[in-house]
């Protein structure tokens, strides 16, 4: 049975390099065997004075990791700052998109609304759970390594306050609007809004699938565009507004005429409505300019936030 | 205990082992006796402070080692290098200027307002 003193000088050497571990070793022997006889000499139990010497020199981890120049903490002064901004930055929109991507999928898969809000939840989760572990697993490896990230610090990176509507919530806002309205029209294509008799019925017209659907969604996919590019412009353009409102223009015709031309709405829906007697064939009307009215408003703020923004970016 | 206290003594400690350690080994010495050295002299280190640090001193060239094994227990005898001599001057003169600069503090009679 080897002695505490040959267990505690094995525990610190292992770690070692193999290259310094036969010189601490026989080091460390003699400065405990020093230690040791100088407690013997005042008098000391034997086992005592072994397990007070082995106690000043402390956990044979920590005694290891100062030999080898190794750290003791995971993340030091150098790299916390750097492995914080970039968690933040990729931690801004990695689970976002996970979830809107999951909740996509679950949606065309045909799943039930539960099954969609907690698969996507949990996919969000884990998707975050994933963008912390590999990045701090790559900042560990960096300090261990002695990588110098060459991230110094100049006043330059202050930031700068954004000209209106070119901030990033700007861009997210128009992203989450854009998905909430190709996710319902999917959901209403798939799943359908209304339900008769325990089965799902479309609001939209059933022809309007799949190239009225693909043309809404290439005219949100714009919108969030021209986001982008406020965003990385630094500010709206009088190019930019002008794109915006021919966009809003595009927009507005195209619903005005599939709403004339009957188009736009599933013609059952009017059937099934009024033969059952839950809305009269006036509800239906009254609804119908409801949204001309509605989409009128809607597209004529949006062409004119986009100039307002332009002069105010331009009295800057 | 005074915690802040110990913490802002021990960072003002921090260091001086080091020229403690070039000084006292103009004379050869060991990892034992030099820890006992250092205690008489009124610089109080822990031995799992001092072992590695002895090594780190020797790896950048400060200190030189031999062992000796004349006597019934081999030890790695460490000497204060040339590079080591120059470093302990530095750190002394240095260490005398920072007497002066704090003493200044005290007895200088012109306000600090005035330079």
């Amino acid at each position: 049975m080897p002695t505490l003193t040959e267990r505690y000088i094995d525990a610190t050497t292992s770690s070692l390099p193999q290259d310094s571990q036969a010189d601490v070793r026989a080091e460390l022997e003699a400065s405990i065997a020093d230690a040791l006889d100088d407690r013997l000499a005042q008098g000391e139990d034997p086992a005592a004075a072994e397990r007070a010497v082995l106690m000043d020199l402390g956990d044979p981890a920590a005694l290891a990791a100062q030999y080898a120049d190794r750290p003791l903490h995971l993340l030091g002064p150098r790299y916390y700052l750097a492995w914080r901004r970039l968690l933040r930055q990729l931690l801004s929109f990695v689970p976002a998109i996970a979830v809107g991507g999951a909740a996509l999928g679950q949606t065309l898969s045909g799943a039930e609304v539960g099954e969609i809000i907690g698969g996507s939840i949990s996919t969000g989760l884990t998707a975050a759970l994933h963008v912390v572990f590999w990045v701090t697993l790559i900042f560990v490896v960096l300090e261990r390594q002695g990588t110098d990230l060459g991230q110094g610090w100049d006043p330059d990176q202050l930031a700068e306050p954004r000209p209106t509507g070119s901030e990033r919530s700007d861009v997210v806002g128009s992203a989450v609007l854009g998905i909430l309205m190709i996710g319902a029209a999917l959901w209403d294509r798939f799943r359908g809004f209304v339900w008769t008799d325990g089965e799902g019925m479309a609001v939209l017209h059933p022809q309007l699938w799949p190239w009225g659907i693909l043309g809404m969604a290439m005219l949100l996919a714009l919108e969030v565009g021209i986001a982008v590019a406020a965003y990385a412009g630094r500010g709206w353009t009088v190019r930019l507004a002008v794109l915006n409102t021919v966009l809003g223009m595009i927009w507005l015709s195209a619903v005005l005429t599939l709403l004339g031309n009957g188009l736009l709405v599933n013609p059952e829906l009017a059937t099934v409505a009024s033969s059952e007697g839950v809305v009269a064939p006036d509800t239906l009307r009254v609804v119908a300019i409801i949204v001309v009215v509605s989409v009128l408003v809607t597209t004529a703020w949006d062409i004119a936030d986009g100039w307002r923004k332009v002069r105010h970016g331009a009295r800057r | 205990m005074n915690e802040p206290l110990d913490l802002h003594l021990q960072e003002l400690r921090r260091g001086t082992v080091v020229l403690a350690c070039l000084q006292l080994l103009r004379a050869p010495g060991y990892g034992y006796g030099l820890l006992e050295d250092l205690e008489r002299h009124g610089f109080a280190t822990d031995a799992n402070t001092l072992y590695p640090l002895l090594r780190r001193l020797e790896k950048q060239g400060f200190l030189s080692s031999e062992w000796n094994t004349d006597e019934a227990r081999p030890r790695k005898f460490y000497r204060t290098s040339p590079e080591g001599e120059h470093l302990a001057n530095t750190l002394t003169t240095e260490w005398s200027a920072l007497t002066g600069a704090i003493r200044s503090l005290t007895d200088d009679p012109t306000p600090a307002e005035e330079n």
